[in-house]
């Protein structure tokens, strides 16, 4: 408790004070914004500025004393103060009364929240299951130095803890060292002697040896003791906004907006079809909004984009209003996609984004946000990336991936047959095995290289249509699980594919074996990750009258 | 679970998007009768409704009936390649899948994957005695089905499965 850092042991702890009417939100601010102005207003009226400001008409105090008694009682001053002094109060005791009753800890091996007063609500999330911890501050919280803390565990929708708020130290503090035990229990799998000890000395009774230490000791000295790959974290690039802006200006869609633009305004030069291209541009508007709020979207989501090197996980703070800020641990990377679309090829931009185990899935919004790892960078941003989410990839394999082309050494799959089906990119289309992944490049204009690591592979199909059957080609779709990238090797010889089969099952199998969990699996705890009922000391029903 | 688990000691290389030589194993042939018959639910009354209206109203709703007929002929004819194409093998880490003529499709899923395991059986395959399997990874578009098994195999195969996912199980 006399650490700066939030005290895990176990002990109930409070979220900030402010944090009810941050919950609350606008509309709460708005009624204080409202009663303070009133207060204000009948402040002045009070000293005697009022009567300057109807003073104009003649007869400000013949009007006052003309009312009824009641009226006039309403009407002072004072008693509208002791008004809006009760409804402050209400507000605060509300308030109060709402921190007091949300409480949270770290212990035992899961974090908990309880909140409500009539409703009460119990949740946790077992560490070990935690997927991601996230800070959010949204605009209003960051006036006031406050941060939102997200748990994400696997599971549903549902599967989130969000305290809200805590201010931005401790909030951070709270993040790193959740993430502390979630990966130190993660590392359970390679380390697993003495991944339960501290646990169990962190969480429980204090061992006999320990007896003569401070009570706190018990945390302390792994925490002190072990790796702390949180605490470490290092900047490794941020994209400029500027860079950013043009490149979220330099898409698709506004480009073909464009183009139709210009070919308008030529159209409208002509005078045979002047009037025609007239016409057509107020059909074109909504569509033109739709664009600029998909840009836009993009723009605030990405902007201000840090990535940061923790160690064990990469760090992405990103957001132009709310501020975000998410670690992914490297090992929860399911696929890794690098792009460079047509448009982007001129000032060699790409992009990095990856499917991550448990944010994809639902919630599109979520998922796309989550998943990038760099939204636009230049090709040696891509390399820092990649170099650090995928250190078991070669660079030269990289630099085949997203350069290469025909047959570079080690790349297969080249398929002379599939040029009638793709006769762009039927040079490039092609796999890599390395190490620990396997690499599929394709695209000629547009350029894709995906990586999948073989231990993260879900399963493998081959699919032939008609045409495919006719060409004697193939399709290979190795799926991981789900999020934005989506591997696809399309049109290969059916041989080649089958090899693609035999071989990339082949590998996945003994990344499997080696990566098997020692620890006991999913087994002893099949019960839903967040559980919504009653903690079981829970108080008795408070919601009966 | 009393039966020797039918595991095929082969490895990946074996399998092939045509088959080849591994003990394919193919589905309940009741899963003909029960797709024909849906089949039948769907023409048959289209085929009444045509001929009536060939009676009724103008002789040249006869071209219809004639539509309908090619129609339902060339689905029956389909129903029999489909479902004999369908057919599935099981090697030491994973289940193989395969389906399709005109598309063929091959899926192949680790045990070590396997989230769980549904079998179904709607009210008419229940009347001939056979339910399908759906096997779930962590991806929603990975796993396979298999429809077609007698509902003792499909059993069978669920807890056979069951039991290696938890043997072979690996971390996400």
């Amino acid at each position: 408790m006399t650490d700066p850092v939030p005290e895990p042991s176990g002990e109930w702890q409070r979220l900030h004070p402010l944090s009810p009417l941050l919950r609350g939100g606008v509309v709460l601010l708005a009624i204080l914004g409202y009663a303070a102005s009133q207060l204000f207003d009948t402040f002045l009226n009070s000293l005697g500025f009022g009567d300057v400001f109807v003073g104009t008409d003649g007869s400000p105090a013949d009007d006052r004393g003309g009312g009824d008694p009641f009226e006039q009682a309403v009407d002072h001053p004072f008693i509208a103060l002791v008004g809006l002094v009760l409804f402050l109060a209400v507000i605060a005791g509300v308030n109060w009364v709402s921190w007091r009753y949300s409480r949270f800890r770290v212990g035992g091996g899961q974090v908990e929240l309880r909140q409500g007063v009539l409703f009460r609500q119990h949740r946790q999330v077992r560490l070990e299951r935690v997927q991601a911890v996230e800070l959010s501050r949204p605009l209003l919280a960051r006036a006031l130095g406050l941060a939102r803390v997200v748990v994400q565990s696997a599971g549903g929708s549902d599967s989130t803890l969000t305290l809200s708020f805590l201010d931005l130290g401790r909030a951070e503090a709270l993040r790193e060292h959740l993430l502390e035990l979630a990966g130190r229990t993660d590392e359970a799998a390679l380390v697993p002697t003495d991944a339960v000890g501290p646990m169990g000395a962190a969480t429980g009774s204090s061992p006999p040896p320990d007896a003569g230490t401070p009570p706190d000791a018990g945390t302390r000295p792994d925490v002190v003791g072990a790796p702390q790959p949180w605490a470490g974290s290092h900047p490794v690039l941020e994209v400029p906004n500027g860079r950013l802006f043009v490149a979220t200006i330099l898409h698709g869609s506004t480009i073909a907006l464009g183009a139709l633009v210009v070919f308008g305004l030529i159209g409208a030069g002509v005078r045979s079809v002047g009037p025609l291209a007239l016409a057509g541009i107020p059909a074109l508007l909504p569509v033109a909004l739709g664009i600029a709020i998909n840009r836009f979207k993009e723009l605030l989501t990405h902007g201000n984009f840090h990535l940061a090197d923790s160690g064990s996980a990469v760090r992405v703070q990103e957001g132009l209003t709310d501020l975000r800020a998410t670690t992914i641990p490297l090992h929860r990377i399911q696929a890794l996609e690098l792009v460079q679309p047509l448009w982007w090829r001129p000032v060699g931009w790409w992009r990095i984004r990856v499917n991550v185990a448990g944010s994809g899935g639902q919630g599109e919004g979520e998922g796309q946000r989550e998943t990038t790892l760099l939204p636009v960078g230049t090709l040696e941003d891509a390399r820092l990336v990649l170099a650090l989410v995928a250190p078991g990839v070669p660079a030269n394999a990289w630099d085949g991936a997203v350069l290469g082309d025909g047959t570079d050494p080690g790349w297969r799959g080249r398929t002379a047959a599939a040029r009638w089906l793709d006769p762009l990119s039927w040079r490039r289309n092609g796999w890599l095995d390395v190490a620990s992944a396997v690499l599929l490049r394709s695209g000629r204009f547009t350029r894709r290289a995906i990586a999948v690591p073989h231990a993260r592979i879900q399963s493998l199909t081959l699919r032939q249509g008609w045409l495919e059957t006719r060409l004697g080609l193939a399709t290979v779709h190795v799926v991981p699980a789900p999020g934005p990238v989506s591997p696809v090797l399309a049109h290969l010889d059916v041989a080649r594919a089958e090899d693609f089969l035999a071989e990339v099952s082949e590998r996945a199998r003994s990344a499997r074996r080696r990566s098997e969990p020692p620890r006991a699996p999913l087994a002893p705890d099949p019960s839903g990750l967040v559980d919504w009922s009653r903690h079981p000391q829970g108080t008795p029903e408070p919601e009966r009258p | 679970m009393a039966d020797p688990t039918p595991v095929t000691p082969a490895r990946p290389s074996e399998v092939t998007l045509r088959g080849g030589d591994l003990p394919w194993r193919p589905v309940s042939p009741m899963l003909t009768r029960v797709r024909l018959i849906s089949v039948g639910i769907v023409v048959l009354p289209l085929l009444l409704a045509t001929v009536v209206a060939a009676v009724f109203a103008s002789p040249w709703a006869l071209v219809g009936t004639l539509v309908v007929a090619l129609l339902g002929l060339w689905a029956v004819w389909l129903v029999g390649r489909q479902v004999s194409a369908i057919s599935w093998v099981e090697l030491d880490e994973e289940i193989v899948i395969r389906k399709g003529r005109m598309l063929r499709t091959l899926v192949s899923v680790p045990y070590g994957r396997l989230q769980y395991v549904d079998i179904q059986s709607g009210p008419l395959e229940r009347a001939f005695g056979i339910a399908s399997c759906e096997i779930h990874t962590a991806s929603p578009e990975s796993g396979g089905s298999l429809p077609g098994l007698p509902v003792a195999e499909a059993e069978a195969l669920r807890s056979r499965l069951a039991a290696r996912g938890e043997a072979q199980r690996a971390g996400l």
